[in-house]
């Protein structure tokens, strides 16, 4: 049994469950944050051959600071190989060559649909959101999306106000309807609260595990679609030790992740 | 006829009120230099382009300068959404923009179309998403579905982009305008590419002998290129690879200015309207902060390996 030190924070569990789904040899687009540390957890970890990208034009850097952006300067010195969208987003992922992709949004649904578009409707918007950027393209053309969200009923919903990037869309059978790449979707979300996954057949997230200082009901209670939950429900595995060491020694020693904790992932 | 000019006479005989241009840049080399003085000179009308958007084109758009902004995504990074941009949709001030939306993937190949004269190009995302739903001023014309005449599936065809003028900040260029630029790249090629023009702003011109030393790097020919501005420090706030990094209290400052109306006003004043020119800009910075916060901005050296093209 491996040990499991228990003065870790929300932020570098949900890393931690982030990078128990990437696997060895994974290409792996990231952008900043949380999707960064996971995919170099695995990589310290069980996956040393992960290999990670940046849709700026990135592959492999070797960053000596944590990036603050997917253009960030660290980026530049030391990478495999520069390019720019046409090369990353062009030929490694709409040729088909990228495993998984890290989503975040201010609205997520229960079929994995994220919304950064707009808050409310399209032309009179209570919230103007940044727009796609590379969301789209990743959520339709990864093989696998590893979605990051507040686990609130303002965050989650049954039903984004604006569909930016496809999750499965309005149920099952809508990814092949619209020619997206077989097998590809949403595959987890992960959420300060918990770990759900989505069903093969419905296509909608259940509840898979909660994280250790919460219970079923609490986040049942805090989901607002009727979340079903799995027959083997059970508490999310705590970091690991080795998790943790890769990310506190290597990855990030200033422990930056911890402003998630103001932003609410708690 | 040289090309070698000042970002002011390039602006003032190239920019056009209702142009389109292709602004490049992602955090790095964006071509601020050229930014504000397109806003001193009050262009308006313009429509505007690039994948990943940030602080600049809030600029533009908070002074008024913009009509139309083919967008996908703005955002001031590490300091969150853009204010004016924000303003301009939410409250209608100064005016509320138009915006047609893609995406990372879509956007960049739409560009790559038009530098390749293709009419348009098949994209394998948006589809689905209620991307496809809103339309603004490009119509029908925002993109259309067709069935694969290969295998019938579903495929969105995107129009190509052809720009009337492309601004792009590059490390170093020739007099001709031979540009050459290393580091992340963003959609920066094709853009400028795409366009009927170039302005190549530089934090350096060399000479064809030294661009001759590596050809590779040249990512736009001269004979696309109608103005050559030398502007150090010419995408600051953003960074140039291998000259200056990311002036991340300069952006906080921003964020902060930005927040109200005032407040952008106050800083157009200081930082745009209160100087001439790039090299007034940069004296004021210095000014302002101190000689120390200044260099601290500047890149180390580290050279490569030199590269050898000798047969």
């Amino acid at each position: 049994m491996a040990d499991h030190p228990n003065d870790y924070i929300k932020p570098e569990l949900m890393a931690c469950c982030g990078a128990r789904e990437i696997r060895d040899n994974d290409v792996v687009i990231v952008g900043t944050g949380f999707p960064a540390m996971s995919a170099n957890i695995a990589r310290h970890t069980h996956a040393p051959g992960a290999r990670l990208m940046q849709e700026s034009g990135v592959y492999d850097a070797q960053p000596a600071r944590p990036a603050l952006s997917v253009g960030d300067p660290c980026l530049n010195p030391g990478a495999a190989m520069i390019g720019g969208l046409v090369e990353v987003m062009g030929m490694f992922l709409q040729g088909g060559w990228v495993d998984v992709g890290f989503l975040a949004g201010s609205q997520v649904d229960k079929f994995g649909n994220i919304n950064t578009t707009a808050i409310g409707d399209y032309n009179a918007p209570k919230s103007r959101l940044p727009g796609s950027g590379g969301a789209n393209p990743i959520g339709a053309l990864a093989k696998r999306t590893l979605i990051i969200a507040l686990h609130n009923t303002r965050t989650l919903t049954e039903r984004v106000d604006f569909i930016t990037t496809p999750g499965y869309i309005d149920g099952p059978g809508a990814r092949e309807k619209w020619g997206l790449p077989a097998g590809s979707g949403p595959q987890v979300m992960i959420t300060n609260k918990a770990v759900l996954r989505f069903d093969t057949n419905t296509r909608e997230a259940y509840l898979e595990s909660y994280h250790p200082d919460t219970s079923v009901d609490e986040v049942v209670k805090l989901t607002p679609w009727k979340l079903n939950v799995a027959d083997d429900v059970h508490e999310t595995e705590p970091p690991r030790a080795d998790e943790i060491r890769a990310l506190r020694e290597v990855l990030d020693p200033h422990r930056m992740i911890r402003i998630y904790e103001k932003r609410g992932y708690v | 006829m040289g090309k070698v000019m000042t970002t002011a006479e390039a602006v003032q005989q190239f920019v056009s009120d209702g142009d389109f241009l292709f602004i490049g840049g992602y955090i790095c080399r964006p071509p601020f230099a050229a930014i504000h003085e397109i806003i001193r000179q009050k262009k308006r009308d313009l429509t505007i382009t690039r994948s990943n958007a940030a602080d600049d084109f809030d600029m533009l758009i908070g002074s008024g300068c913009v009509k139309r902004f083919i967008s996908t995504f703005i955002s001031l990074g590490l300091y969150g959404l853009a204010r004016c941009y924000r303003r301009s949709i939410e409250k209608g001030i100064p005016h509320r923009i138009e915006i047609e939306e893609y995406t990372n993937l879509s956007l960049p190949l739409m560009l790559m179309a038009g530098a390749l004269g293709m009419p348009f190009v098949p994209v394998k995302d948006m589809v689905g998403t209620d991307l496809m739903k809103v339309k603004a001023f490009m119509g029908e014309n925002k993109y259309r579905m067709i069935d694969s005449p290969f295998d019938g599936s579903p495929v969105m065809l995107a129009p190509a982009l052809k720009p009337d003028l492309a601004i792009i900040h590059v490390q170093q260029a020739d007099e001709e305008g031979n540009a050459q630029m290393w580091g992340i790249g963003g959609d920066c090629r094709w853009g400028a590419n795409a366009a009927k023009r170039v302005i190549v702003s530089c934090e350096r011109i060399v000479s064809r002998d030294t661009v001759g030393k590596d050809p590779s790097r040249t990512i736009v020919p001269s004979f696309k290129v109608v103005a050559v501005t030398e502007e150090p420090y010419g995408s600051h706030p953003g960074y140039t690879p291998g000259f200056y990094d990311v002036d991340l209290s300069y952006g906080n400052m921003y964020k902060e200015a930005s927040n109200t109306v005032e407040g952008f006003q106050a800083f157009l004043d200081e930082w745009v309207f209160g100087v001439k020119n790039r090299e007034e800009y940069i004296q004021h910075y210095i000014q302002r902060f101190g000689y120390a916060q200044f260099k601290r901005l500047g890149a180390k050296f580290d050279y490569g390996y030199p590269v050898s093209y000798a047969y």
